[in-house]
């Protein structure tokens, strides 16, 4: 990268225009989030009845992927906070990458989640009657915190960014591209008072982060660890809700990685030393998971009390074995494998990796809501017979991949608009790497 | 008419008979019964039973239509009318409109009618009660005496050898006041008890409700009468309704709750909005 001239490492990483199959990839994206926004029209016209969730499953793929949104959102905090803090320069080309799948994430999880609502124009009421002592509200307030906490360090890197942006219009082709970016970064002169100003403020929030980000997850772990149910009643449910959004979240970095390199061509930026780099902290996260895991139903397994036999049994040899086995080896066990390799640490085998954690994650999640409302401690008795079972209905289904999709969708128009890479940032490193 | 419709007659005849007979048994006796009850000397109402012996065993009919009469089944009469509940059971209080009636005799007999269903046929049902008080009353003691007298024309005599029975009201059942369950009047219409169970839970004050009955008597049916009186033990009620706690309302939450929620809330905002302020002073340092 010393090689690399400063104009050259500006016109490497300005944002640019889709090509055909950018433009294809919006096009499928905005398809989904068009089924998603007529399925939940659907939902809202006739209610809640349109979803499979019943008396017992009253939590499905919706609350399903409010959990898998909040754990990448944790990403955020792994690749900027602790990277940045520990000082690991080589997490600089990833930074932004990560903060925007937060901020996606983030922001999606706020939506699907009133989304399961039956009477969401009844939302406001938990702010007007919320209950302090709900976990529920701690969710609401910690989500929020944690969507501006993101936002904010989203934004402090981008303002000298910005500055270049504007330096280069006629790329952007776009006058109002252009507008957006005067508004919210005209005043960036790169003076010293100023990169003090802001670097200040990136390591305030570095700092902040990570209580707030290990705050969102705990909390929404405790949705489900303070009832008293088979499978929820744990103590493990913190950590083990942490160290799963950590591993999910760098997944989705390291496809997120590997898709950018390609379209953009970033082979210069985001190189195989990053690949090997996230695949060992894949790896590592992969086995702090796959512990908590072990914990959390080896122990139980182990006990096989009455009331978490059915439950568990249903998980390793039963109803939902197949999704349980295929969750464990493609969130853990087959990346482990793969990524253990240095070889297995390029580009295509980490990317492949990174995308079976995410995908074994989302059933991951899936598994730890839906089960257990089957399982209640008193039988199901004198119920229909849906009742007793969940299978989403397409609206469910095209709600989940129409929130999915959007997801994608924030991600691919801010590479569109904004440095997927920070440029100014790469600049600086590269001079103090001369100079030094 | 040849042999072959003598037999073809025959059965049809045959089969008539028998879905005349089958029909005829569908249909099962509904037997009717009527109990007088009088709480307080004030509260008097009536409770009919509906029974039918089905299948061999007697069982409780509901949805009985049933007219309530006094003295005579005339329209004049008419109590009221009630359906029978799960039970088989229906309530009637008697109205003042029966007050007339009510006084000409010291004796009083009430009907019940049941209308026809397609289950059942009409039925009838009465009772005649001999106009009756039970008067309870305690001494210092801790004894307890009722006093049972009757209507003989027009003056209330005392009742002997009728059993009564005396008990503390308690949430689901009666709680008998010693290990006897009913005492007999004597000759002054008296009977009389004491009051055993110490250190009994009562209300805040130690109240407790005494009741005295006569239960079922063929001739005044139901009589009870009520006092309350200080022997109970005080029990001072703990509630956390209302309180600070985990599972209290909105605005209800634990003291020590709110200070850590707050507190984190105003720390990890108050570092946010010092942040955007310093957006404000970048952008200020940008213009000048």
């Amino acid at each position: 990268m010393e090689s690399l001239a400063k104009q050259q490492i500006i016109e490497d990483l300005l944002p640019q225009k889709f090509g055909k199959a950018g433009k294809i990839w919006v096009g499928i994206l905005l398809a989904f989030c068009t089924l998603g926004l007529v399925a939940y029209i659907l939902q809202l016209k006739n209610g809640l009845v349109v979803t499979a969730m019943r008396d017992y499953v009253s939590w499905g793929i919706y609350i399903s992927n409010f959990v898998f949104f909040v754990a990448i959102s944790l990403v955020g905090s792994l690749i900027t906070a602790v990277l940045r803090l520990t000082q690991a320069k080589w997490s600089t080309p990833l930074t932004r990458i990560a903060e925007i799948i937060a901020v996606s994430a983030i922001t999606f999880a706020s939506i699907i989640i009133i989304v399961d609502m039956g009477r969401p124009e009844r939302f406001y009421n938990l702010f007007l009657h919320g209950r302090l002592q709900s976990p529920i509200v701690w969710d609401v307030i910690v989500i929020t915190t944690y969507f501006f906490v993101s936002l904010l360090l989203l934004y402090f890197p981008l303002l000298p960014d910005m500055a270049i942006m504007m330096k280069h219009k006629d790329v952007t082709g776009m006058p109002w591209l252009n507008k957006m970016y005067s508004f919210l970064g005209s005043f960036w002169k790169n003076t010293a008072a100023q990169i003090h100003i802001s670097e200040k403020a990136i390591n305030i929030l570095s700092i902040t982060i990570i209580p707030v980000a290990f705050a969102i997850h705990t909390v929404t772990s405790w949705l489900f660890a303070t009832t008293y149910r088979p499978g929820w009643d744990s103590t493990n449910f913190g950590a083990y809700f942490i160290s799963g959004a950590f591993l999910v979240g760098a997944g989705a970095v390291v496809v997120a990685m590997y898709v950018f390199r390609r379209s953009y061509k970033l082979e210069n930026y985001i190189k195989d030393e990053h690949f090997d780099k996230m695949g060992k902290v894949l790896v590592l996260l992969a086995l702090l998971y796959l512990y908590f895991n072990v914990n959390e139903f080896l122990v139980p397994a182990f006990k096989m009390k009455k009331s978490e036999e059915e439950h568990l049994m249903g998980l390793f040899t039963g109803e939902f074995a197949i999704v349980f086995w295929f969750a464990i080896s493609t969130a853990m066990l087959i990346p482990i494998l793969i990524l253990i390799t240095k070889k297995g640490r390029k580009p295509f085998p980490a990317f492949i990796a990174g995308l079976l954690v995410v995908i074994g994650s989302w059933f991951k999640r899936y598994l730890i809501v839906t089960p257990t409302l089957l399982h209640p401690f008193l039988p199901m008795t004198d119920v229909p017979e849906g009742y007793k079972h969940y299978f989403p209905t397409w609206q469910e289904w095209s709600i989940a991949l129409g929130s999915l999709a959007g997801a994608l969708l924030i991600i691919t128009i801010f590479a569109r608009i904004f440095p997927i890479i920070p440029i100014q940032e790469t600049i600086t490193e590269i001079e103090e790497h001369e100079q030094a | 008419m040849n042999k072959h419709s003598k037999i073809f007659f025959s059965a049809i005849l045959l089969q008539l008979l028998a879905i005349t007979a089958f029909s005829q048994a569908e249909k099962n006796d509904l037997s009717l019964s009527i109990s007088y009850f009088n709480n307080n000397n004030h509260t008097q109402y009536l409770v009919a039973h509906a029974k039918s012996k089905i299948d061999g065993k007697f069982q409780m009919i509901p949805n009985i239509n049933l007219s309530f009469y006094i003295a005579t089944e005339d329209a004049a009469n008419l109590l009221g009318k009630a359906v029978t509940n799960e039970k088989g059971d229906a309530l009637l209080f008697i109205p003042p409109t029966a007050k007339d009636e009510w006084k000409k005799s010291a004796k009083v007999s009430f009907i019940i009618v049941s209308q026809k269903t397609k289950g059942f046929d009409e039925a009838k049902g009465n009772v005649e009660i001999t106009k009756a008080k039970i008067q309870i009353d305690t001494a210092a003691d801790r004894k307890i005496t009722a006093t049972l007298l009757e209507l003989k024309d027009t003056v209330w005599t005392p009742v002997k050898a009728i059993d009564v029975k005396f008990a503390i009201k308690r949430m689901d059942a009666d709680l008998n006041v010693a290990e006897t369950p009913t005492y007999a009047t004597d000759s002054l219409g008296v009977a009389s008890a004491d009051f055993k169970r110490d250190s009994l839970p009562g209300d805040s004050k130690g109240n407790l409700t005494l009741i005295a009955k006569v239960e079922d008597n063929d001739v005044y049916g139901n009589l009870s009468s009520e006092k309350i009186v200080p022997w109970g033990k005080s029990i001072k009620y703990f509630t956390e309704y209302d309180k600070r706690t985990l599972f209290a309302r909105r605005g209800k939450s634990p003291l020590w709750l709110e200070l850590l929620a707050y507190s984190i809330v105003v720390a990890v905002w108050g570092v946010l909005i010092y942040l955007f302020g310093q957006i404000k002073k970048l952008k200020q340092l940008g213009i000048h």
